[in-house]
């Protein structure tokens, strides 16, 4: 494993472990269910449930500084990994030790209540990100965050009128405006213009610097190779590889070629 | 204690920011919160009382008593079984609990249901003149119902995530409860031989301990629903930690 700084670990994952039940994904109803039943009330009632395996055997660790892209084709196991990370799915085997706060983002394009102005928007989406900090402070990370995402007048107009750009720009400013020991990004430059991508990556390294690590999630090597100084590899729900991130690129790449 | 802190500031957050939304679009929404019971409940006093002439001795109280309740039940099923899918994306995208938007709306509907109790009841006692001791229970009974409704509506909500026709089957079973619950018509009403319908309608157990409360039961009465309102809600809260843990991971993959 590579630990590019220093040596305490803000992370520790160790022979984690993720699968979801599907056998229920057969009745998708209410009706469904009542169908089935009395169809064939046997079957359906002593069907096994199956599992599919998300994550297998899953062990690293994220130390200080590490910019840690992480890789893999669609169900990989990519998001569930972050998830659990964040402490919003429970794995059913292994241990994550997290040493700080963690702050996760999976998607920038949304607004909590699309009716309100993206100011009043940056107000609750503030109180959800950042739920441990004094109004005092809330209010200077909302104004410094408004300042950085440069939409000016377009602050006081609805959030449902914004762009994809937009939006992106509203949520990328507030989840970067405060340090953090994990930082959890998933996929979340997408939307944003090339300009707006470099300022914040400029704004989340400086922020790394300061504070702790960054998980990085995307399909964009480009992205992952400007951003990031360690790839992890995820592949049919197991780590493929862990190291430098030119070394990893070569080898996602004979991944996705197979 | 720190993260319950915390939750209940992200919940209070967002109810304030759901309700400033809804009434900024239309500032009659608000009043509609309001006169929705107030319009319910003048039809159904005048259809039962002076149309049916259901003779109940405090019938204005009787009916007042089970209205409320009902329609605070009614409010949040029909509101709140889509809380959670509908706020997929906010679920999917930001690190927050499905349970604290889920408990934002249901606050929400405890607001509505608060506002018109205050504005309905109390106004209602001081015409009747009804001051039972009977009051002092209300609180518990306040207190029953609105933990009864908090995990029967979180149970519909996680299920709604799985089955998308819950919506519907909880809608038509309100229907049917409505004429099969003493909400109109005094329980006395029912022919013995068919009282075990009301005995085993775990609404009516819910809803009867706030309409005694009201018009002057008998306490006795009023303690014994009490208790099973109280196990009633405990035994749906037991199952409702059951089905969160057992769904709360394939949550995600299903919205």
């Amino acid at each position: 494993m590579n630990s590019s700084s220093s040596s305490s670990p803000i992370v520790t994952v160790e022979g984690l472990q993720l699968s979801y039940v599907i056998d229920h994904y057969t009745n998708r109803s209410v009706r469904d269910l009542f169908i089935n039943l009395t169809r064939s009330p046997l079957k359906t009632l002593s069907t096994k449930e199956r599992y599919y395996h998300v994550l297998n055997d899953i062990n690293f660790e994220i130390n200080h500084g590490d910019r840690v892209g992480l890789l893999g084709v669609n169900g990989a196991g990519k998001t569930s990994l972050c998830r659990c990370l964040a402490g919003m799915i429970t794995p059913q085997h292994g241990r994550i030790s997290i040493n700080g706060s963690t702050r996760a983002i999976f998607d920038t394009g949304v607004g909590i209540l699309p009716d309100l102005t993206g100011r009043e928007n940056a107000e609750v989406i503030s109180s959800l990100i950042y739920p441990d900090i004094s109004q005092q402070e809330r209010n200077l990370i909302i104004k410094d965050a408004l300042d950085f995402s440069e939409l000016d007048e377009f602050l006081d107009v609805p959030f449902l009128k914004y762009s994809k750009g937009m939006q992106t720009r509203l949520s990328l400013s507030l989840v970067s405006a405060k340090g953090c020991d994990l930082l959890i990004l998933d996929e979340v430059y997408d939307g944003a213009d090339v300009f707006f991508q470099e300022k914040v990556s400029a704004r989340v390294m400086r922020m790394i610097e300061n504070s702790g690590a960054v998980l990085f999630v995307s399909h964009s090597i480009e992205q992952i190779e400007k951003t990031c100084n360690r790839l992890i590899i995820l592949n049919k729900a197991k780590v493929v590889f862990d190291g430098e991130v030119s070394d990893g690129v070569k080898h996602y790449k004979s991944l996705t070629r197979n | 204690m720190a993260s319950l802190v915390q939750n209940w500031q992200q919940i209070k957050v967002l109810t304030f920011a759901n309700m400033k939304a809804r009434y900024r679009k239309t500032f009659v929404g608000f009043a509609w919160v309001v006169l929705n019971p107030i319009l319910m409940y003048s039809v159904q006093s005048l259809v039962f009382k002076k149309f049916l002439q259901i003779d109940h001795p405090e019938y204005y109280l009787f009916l007042l008593g089970g209205l409320l309740p009902w329609i605070f039940i009614n409010s949040s099923w029909d509101t709140c079984t889509t809380t959670i899918t509908n706020a997929s994306q906010v679920i999917k995208s930001f690190q927050i609990s499905p349970l604290i938007i889920l408990a934002s709306s249901l606050l929400d509907c405890f607001i509505n249901f608060f506002a018109a109790f205050l504005i309905m009841v109390i106004p209602t006692l001081l015409i009747s003149q009804v001051f039972s001791i009977n009051l002092m229970l209300l609180p518990l009974s306040i207190s029953i119902l609105v933990l009864f409704t908090v995990t029967t509506t979180s149970i519909f909500s996680i299920l709604h995530v799985f089955y998308r026709d819950i919506k519907y089957v909880t809608h038509f079973a309100m229907s049917l409860l409505f004429f099969l619950t003493p909400i109109f018509y005094p329980p006395d009403y029912i022919p013995s031989s068919l009282q075990w319908i009301v005995n085993y309608n775990p609404i009516y157990i819910i809803i009867a301990p706030f309409q005694g409360c009201l018009y002057g039961g008998a306490i006795r009465e009023i303690l014994i629903l009490q208790s099973q309102g109280l196990i009633i809600s405990i035994i749906l809260l037991g199952l409702f930690v059951r089905l969160w843990q057992k769904k709360k991971n394939e949550l995600f993959l299903k919205l």
